[in-house]
């Protein structure tokens, strides 16, 4: 901190610049030493770990006490000197010990906001708690060292979960970038001025067409360049929101008597920043919701022949030219029955005969639904399902679950990718241009002139033997117009199926900086976003999903 | 220039043998009525969306929302970009017209609120009639007619937001169940 300040002009340093910094190191070191110590209690004989959380408290101390906050540094010290012992193997890990010192990380947490605050000054009970902390790790750390009542520790643990937010808010807003990707975004902007200098002298020297066309293509070219740098530096990895939620987990089943580990995978993938923030909300509820509802108690596991300890997994994965995120639980799985007599009590359905599993359970996505004891015994937690389901609507995201009763529950998201860009193909229809997500799409063929211009507009084709049912973009889109006389067919995968997509040209492929249409038209489907084509005109980016959807909607329209 | 002569300018335009007047303030900009990209399954008064410097921006005829025929794209036709309050967010829109005419002043003494009947729009989507020699122009309230519940193009098309639809089906499927 101090060699950041030295490059910073005397006068810029102000003291809120410092503590800005500081609190932010803080947090940052904080929440490593909870997920650490979540480590440390499946792995106890991982001393690099232990030496880690060490350094950590340390360099907590240390900041602390050179910026004056003394009673946040003897806190820490005292830590320090639990985790030293520790070291020393004069005391081992165990499940209460790991309870006790993330207890004093959110106490760490709670006097460096007081001491930094308005007060300056530590509450009574913070002090009071790092000074019976080493006696009690003693002990065993079992008992809590602290009077609080239970009430009281309850409205710490939101009161934390909402300054928890508001850090992650502000991380959301103010971005780390790598320095290298900088440098990058420099160079190229620097690259654009240049080519556009010399676009402007050769229009004012009267340079030769060829010339001014080449010299604007260059400069367009490294503009686009430019315009995908800046896009990519909006993709983050969802591996820090899903790691936040490790702590939780374990909190709350053990409040519940529960015994639950959470397990990440794909932390890795890349989203947008505003995807990561509307998932933060869903992803919270919806793991208080399985450890609530899903996970049953170890006693009941163990007669199930499950392990006693419930795991749930979330899962981020490209798929498609969506991003999927899976919450798995291998708990008790949605129960039907009562779900359906909840819905019928609340007049929703008549009876529950002819619904899908998944329609049912698609019932705990309706406002008001979940919130009272409806499906579970264990209740009135106010748990917003509908709160989830805003959130993946807002992101034009689809939900699907699936579940078996004694096995467990998965839940799946599938949101497209906002914002960024996508390997796309385009193709014309008339006047229009499409581009379809390259994933999706398996090959292109000749549409067999027995099929051109066939009046309703779709139809099935023999590819290699087997059926493929198509649909004319020209008719669904209801464009008008007549079609060339070759047509071509893209044939598209989507959840598993193939059909294909008729239209009249195939322009190639192209890198698509995806567009938002706004929120006029959110929710279209089969649209899910809008690009820029190189003559400046907008071209619709298909959603094959959707588009498929929407064609099987059509269909009774026909018959009936 | 300060607010209220500010709120005196308005830019008028024809649109379908009206003349139509929004507020200075709300117009970004005049553009050349260029190839616009329609959008598949919306209503018929979305005329397409355009590459605003980037941006995708709607274009909607409002003739053709009050009810009248599409009027072929001319010489003169233009598109007028208009910034809204489109629920809760600052947009931009393009709104279709014949002709720009001009930008004029008209004080609040010269406007008088729309009458009860006989114009050919809503009377709510007018914010009163500016009185320019001896003809009247319709001053437009954007913020309404191009208001969020005005636009529900996709709920206009399958009912989404309809409080009685049955839940728990996905939204792609629900407009199946809505013959019922």
């Amino acid at each position: 901190m101090d060699k950041e300040s030295e490059e910073v002009s005397p006068e810029e340093i102000t003291l809120e610049m410092v503590l800005k910094t500081f609190l932010a190191e803080a947090e940052e070191h904080l929440s490593k030493m909870e997920e650490m110590l979540l480590a440390l209690e499946t792995e106890p004989e991982n001393d690099e770990l232990l030496h880690m959380i060490f350094r950590m408290a340390h360099t907590l101390k240390g900041n602390s006490g050179s910026l004056g906050f003394a009673q946040t540094a003897d806190s820490a010290h005292v830590v320090e000197d639990l985790l030293q012992r520790l070291r020393n193997r004069t005391l081992s890990v165990h499940e209460g010990l790991i309870s006790l010192l993330l207890q004093a990380v959110d106490f760490l947490r709670r006097s460096i906001s007081e001491e930094t605050g308005e007060t300056a000054a530590v509450s009574p009970a913070v002090v009071d708690f790092f000074r019976r902390l080493p006696s009690a790790a003693a002990k065993g750390g079992d008992e809590t060292p602290t009077d609080l009542p239970a009430q009281d520790r309850r409205k710490e643990a939101t009161g934390r979960r909402e300054e928890d937010r508001h850090s992650w808010n502000d991380r959301t807003r103010s971005l780390r970038i790598d320095l290298d990707r900088l440098d990058r975004l420099l160079n190229l902007a620097g690259e654009v001025a240049i080519a556009q200098g010399r676009l402007g002298q050769l229009l004012e020297w009267r340079g030769k067409r060829e010339e001014i066309l080449e010299a604007h293509q260059e400069a367009n070219r490294l503009f686009i360049d430019l315009q995908e740098q800046v896009m990519k530096i909006r993709m983050v990895p969802v591996g820090p929101v899903f790691r936040q939620h490790l702590r939780m987990v374990r909190d709350i089943a053990r409040a519940h008597g529960k015994s639950a580990r959470l397990a990440i995978e794909g932390g890795e993938v890349e989203v947008d920043t505003t995807v990561i923030e509307h998932l933060k909300d869903p992803l919270l509820h919806l793991i208080r919701n399985a450890l609530d509802h899903g996970i049953e108690r170890p006693d009941q596991r163990k007669a199930a022949g499950k392990d006693p300890c419930g795991r749930i997994v979330l899962r981020a994965l490209h798929d498609a030219g969506s991003i999927v995120i899976q919450l798995e639980d291998d708990g008790a799985g949605f129960n039907r029955r009562r779900i359906v007599e909840k819905a019928i009590s609340k007049g929703m359905i008549s009876s529950g005969e002819g619904l899908s599993d998944e329609e049912v359970y698609r019932f705990v996505f309706e406002p008001g639904f979940s919130t009272a004891e409806a499906v579970t015994d264990l209740s009135g937690r106010g748990v917003g399902m509908d709160v989830v389901r805003r959130n993946i609507d807002a992101l034009r995201g689809a939900i699907s679950i699936e579940s078996r009763e004694g096995k467990g529950t998965t839940l799946t998201f599938r949101l497209p990718l906002t914002l960024a860009i996508i390997e796309g193909f385009a193709v014309g229809v008339g006047e229009e241009t499409y581009v379809i997500p390259l994933e999706v799409i398996a090959e292109c063929l000749e549409l067999p002139k027995e099929e051109s211009g066939n009046p309703t507009g779709d139809g099935v084709i023999s590819v290699r033997g087997r059926p493929l049912p198509y649909l004319r973009l020209r008719h669904l889109f209801r464009l008008g117009g007549s079609a060339p006389r070759r047509e071509s067919v893209v044939v598209v995968k989507s959840a598993g199926k193939e059909a294909g997509l008729v239209v009249d040209f195939l322009h190639g492929e192209m890198q698509a900086v995806i567009k938002s249409l706004g929120k006029l038209f959110q929710g279209l489907p089969g649209i899910s976003g809008s690009t820029i084509l190189g003559d400046g005109r907008v071209a619709l980016i298909l959603d094959v999903t959707g588009l498929l959807h929407e064609a099987v909607r059509r269909q009774p329209e026909r018959v009936g | 220039m300060n607010e209220t002569t500010h709120q005196m300018q308005y830019l008028t335009f024809h649109l379908a043998g009206e003349e139509y007047a929004i507020g200075i303030l709300q117009v970004k900009e005049i553009i050349e009525y260029d190839a616009l990209t329609k959008v598949p399954m919306t209503p018929p008064w979305i005329r397409g969306v355009l590459n605003l410097r980037g941006s995708v921006v709607p274009v909607i005829d409002l003739a053709v929302k009050f009810g009248q025929p599409e009027s072929p794209v001319g010489k003169r036709t233009c598109i007028v970009i208009v910034g809204v309050d489109l629920g809760g967010e600052r947009t931009v829109m393009g709104v279709v017209a014949d002709a720009v005419s001009q930008v004029m002043e008209l004080p609040p003494e010269e406007i008088t609120a729309p009458p009860a009947f006989g114009t050919k729009i809503r009377t709510d989507f007018l914010k009163g009639m500016g009185k320019a020699g001896k003809k009247f122009v319709l001053i437009l309230d954007t913020d309404r007619v191009l208001s969020a519940d005005e636009l529900q193009v996709v709920a206009s098309l399958q009912e989404t937001t309809e409080p009685n639809r049955r839940p728990g089906a996905d939204v792609s499927t629900q407009n199946r169940e809505q013959g019922r």
